[in-house]
């Protein structure tokens, strides 16, 4: 058994491209503009997930893809590969974030109130086709209160800490210099678990979601209720040369946290944060990070399992290398097959004495 | 946060400027980096370029710092009339982050009227976009009755 070398098929990978690209026409700046206006949710969890903060880029990787929401992702994690590391940023805390959505699903009374902020969840989901008789709808404006809600929310665990229904580890200071990070070392397992979070914060929707969702219905060690959900925007707090620091601007992030009740007698919580709005996948994360400790290997909540199969250019590019010639491989067992033939001769079947 | 701003007679602290700065109107800013430019002299452009910045926050569970993501950035840096001057803004608009630097340096050369003037105006007009979408937030806090 040997390699075979073989060539051709220029011609038709050239064609093959153009074919594709040409289905996708002209992409211009106003196409780009047009879907990161019409769009927003989208660029959001391309953002998320290629773990590169620039709505501008996301709406180009998502024109160039024609919607390809791996192949975006892909796009933006290469293009992310030209640019230097300037610096890293202040940690961003709970409690400072530019609140525009914060409710629990525990706790009716919490600090601060249950602020619904920009939300579907009460909608009804009706699909406005007049739109396509030519009638355009306009949403109706919303009424603003007299006073405005605070900017910050006070954060819900900090408090459970002090009443003394969530256990309130001793945490280890770290310079942020020195913060674990998966784009620069492996994920190794047992993970760290601030590589586990960058993880998650990095990880596909989809995956995230169906893993999330099995330990939702009973594949997990525990059931998550929203003990707090937030969409927010984060101040990205960077220091002058002199060394002031301030805020060079804001950048949208959600975050979660789900609860349910622990062995311990206290409140046991998982965490999962990412860049941009996307409930959907912090609430699946943290569903995952609190059904994680002691999950039996193998299952879907335990890390290494939903880490390694969550993570968007890995596993697409790995399902889609597969369409690639496997031509000596497949062979070899082709020739496997057809010795075992050759060598075993059909027998009658026995019947046991 | 939103209390500043309102004394045209304070001076703004450095940390304030440059979180003004960083959110101000680019065609504003721009206009203002020119009208300034000329009192810096010649100006040596030290830093003009995109890269990332790795954002960390901090978990609530256990108060681990972990990585975000990075954002997609802005910097500038410069010096000129003995002094340096610097821009960091989210985003890939380096005439934004140049026009910051330029305006951080000839405040740091002190904060003319006009300086000031476009800081009050720049910080009135980020509050007010901030607290207008406050009030729609507040619009919806849900005040839940038991029975």
């Amino acid at each position: 058994m040997a390699y075979v070398a073989t060539r051709g098929g220029e011609r038709a990978i050239d064609q093959s491209e153009r074919l594709y690209r040409a289905e996708l026409g002209q992409i211009d700046a106003a196409r780009v503009a047009e879907i990161r206006l019409a769009l927003p949710m989208l660029i959001d969890r391309v953002m998320g997930e290629a773990s590169l903060y620039e709505p501008d880029l996301a709406a180009l990787a998502l024109a160039q893809a024609g919607g390809d929401l791996y192949e975006a992702v892909l796009l933006l994690r290469a293009w992310r590969t030209t640019q230097p590391r300037l610096t890293i940023a202040e940690p961003v805390l709970q409690d400072q974030l530019f609140t525009h959505r914060r409710i629990s699903a525990a706790f009716k009374d919490i600090p601060g109130g249950q602020i619904l902020g920009p939300s579907l969840d009460y909608a009804h989901r009706l699909l406005a086709t007049g739109v396509l008789q030519g009638q355009p709808y306009m949403p109706t404006p919303v009424d603003p209160a007299a006073t405005p809600a605070p900017a910050h929310q006070p954060s819900l665990a900090a408090w459970q800490k002090a009443q003394g229904l969530v256990a309130d580890p001793a945490r280890t200071e770290v310079a942020p210099d020195d913060i674990p990070d998966l784009t620069r070392e492996p994920l190794l397992f047992p993970a760290q678990r601030a590589h586990t979070l960058q993880s998650l914060a990095r990880a596909d929707t989809g995956g995230m979601l169906a893993l999330g969702y099995s330990a939702m219905r009973g594949y997990g060690n525990a059931h998550p209720t929203v003990n707090e959900l937030r969409l927010a925007e984060a101040e990205v707090r960077v220091r002058h040369p002199r060394g002031t620091v301030f805020s060079a601007g804001r950048v949208k992030v959600s975050q979660a946290e789900v609860t349910s009740k622990g062995k311990s007698g206290l409140l046991e919580l998982g965490f999962c944060a990412t860049l941009g709005w996307n409930e959907v996948k912090v609430i699946s994360g943290a569903t995952l990070d609190l059904n994680a400790p002691g999950a039996a290997k193998g299952s879907p909540v335990e890390e290494e399992f939903f880490l390694y199969h969550t993570e968007p250019v890995e596993a697409s590019g790995f399902c889609i290398h597969f369409k690639l010639p496997h031509y000596v491989t497949f062979q070899s067992s082709l020739d496997a097959l057809r010795g075992a033939k050759t060598a075993t001769p059909t027998q009658p079947e026995k019947v046991p004495a | 946060m939103f209390d500043q701003g309102e004394d045209p007679a304070q001076p703004f602290d450095h940390a304030r400027l440059l979180d003004v700065l960083a959110r101000a109107d680019s065609d504003r800013l721009a206009a203002l980096a020119e009208g300034v430019l000329a009192s810096l002299g010649p100006v040596e452009v030290v830093q003009s370029r995109t890269g990332l910045v790795m954002l960390p926050m901090r978990d609530t569970v256990q108060g681990t710092d972990f990585h975000l993501g990075e954002v997609l950035m802005a910097e500038a840096h410069i010096r000129a009339a003995g002094t340096e001057g610097y821009g960091m803004i989210v985003g890939r608009d380096l005439t934004r982050a140049m026009a910051m630097a330029v305006v951080d340096a000839a405040a740091s050369l002190g904060q003319t009227p006009e300086i000031r003037a476009f800081l009050h105006r720049e910080a009135a007009e980020q509050a007010a976009t901030d607290t207008a979408r406050l009030r729609e937030v507040e619009a919806t806090r849900v005040d839940m009755e038991t029975f």
